[in-house]
């Protein structure tokens, strides 16, 4: 498989420096891999530890059932979806699966037109402050990602729409930082809790300029 | 990723088609090519494993089932 590279930096939550990092147009078996050796067992380790201090079970990681080794096997054999990475410190810190042919957008002023949709993404445990008790390897991990689905939405011409069904626990992220609009927990059974998160053309540059300032 | 170009001959009413679904899209022409064949080989994979093709009525969730032959 080629995979395309791009350097980016991600900042160090520990250090408050800046780190070269890459990001990857793919999501290979070094990924799987860390995902399985490296992800995981901190993954549990932190489910324990909150399991273990009384936390509900609603407010575990609501990601925890991901299976990406099953994900990669069904879907990106297909054209019609692309999986991205973001690697620093020669581990994985973040995945994503979009689907650039099957959804369309839904919000009034661009309904029907295509848009690239983010199936799924995640950050490595040890960047999710909820289960490191608020300290953060590395920051801006699901920032980039969405910005690299931004991106392919513009060379796929869809103009920077992107769109997605949001964890409950992600909700403020994709509202309050990425500012895409909230059109509300999805009729569909098979989505529900999860609401449907879009973003128009406006909304993605505002989201590129907001991440090119200082 | 590098790309490569090919030539393409359609009839008059294929390549009016084509020029409508891309005023449509607001894409190009390889735009709608592009995810036409990404959506053909996504329903090619799975009538393949032995799935079908269904349309369904949002309104009256009536289905129609579409041959692939």
């Amino acid at each position: 498989m080629k995979v395309d590279i791009t350097p980016i930096a991600l900042l160090n939550g520990e250090t408050g420096q800046a780190e070269n990092a890459e990001l990857w147009d793919a999501i290979t078996e070094q990924q799987l891999s860390d995902w399985e050796g490296e992800w995981l067992p901190e993954l549990f380790k932190s489910i324990q530890k909150l399991k273990r201090a009384g936390v509900e079970r609603q407010h575990w990681p609501q990601s925890r059932h991901w299976d990406w080794r099953r994900k990669t096997k069904s879907l990106l054999g297909m054209l019609a979806h692309q999986g991205f990475s973001i690697v620093c410190d020669g581990v994985t810190q973040g995945m994503m699966i979009v689907d650039t042919t099957t959804k369309r957008c839904r919000l009034k002023e661009q309904k029907g037109k295509n848009l690239v949709y983010v199936s799924y993404v995640e950050n490595a445990p040890w960047n999710r402050k909820e289960l490191f008790d608020g300290s953060i390897r590395y920051r801006s991990v699901g920032s980039i990602l969405i910005r690299a689905a931004i991106e392919l939405s513009k060379k796929e011409e869809y103009k920077g729409r992107i769109g997605l069904h949001s964890l409950p626990q992600a909700n403020g992220f994709y509202a309050n930082v990425c500012g895409m609009t909230d059109l509300g927990a999805d009729p569909d059974p098979d989505y529900a809790p999860m609401r449907y998160f879009e973003m128009n053309e406006e909304q993605a540059e505002a989201f590129i300029e907001k991440g090119l300032k200082p | 990723m590098s790309k490569r170009t090919m030539t393409l001959n359609l009839t008059e009413a294929e390549m009016n088609a084509l020029e409508e679904l891309c005023a449509k899209k607001d894409l190009s022409k390889t735009g709608v090519l592009r995810q036409a064949l990404r959506l053909y080989q996504l329903i090619e994979v799975r009538v393949e494993k032995g799935d079908k093709l269904f349309f369904e009525d949002d309104a009256t969730k009536e289905k129609a089932e579409v041959m692939m032959l």
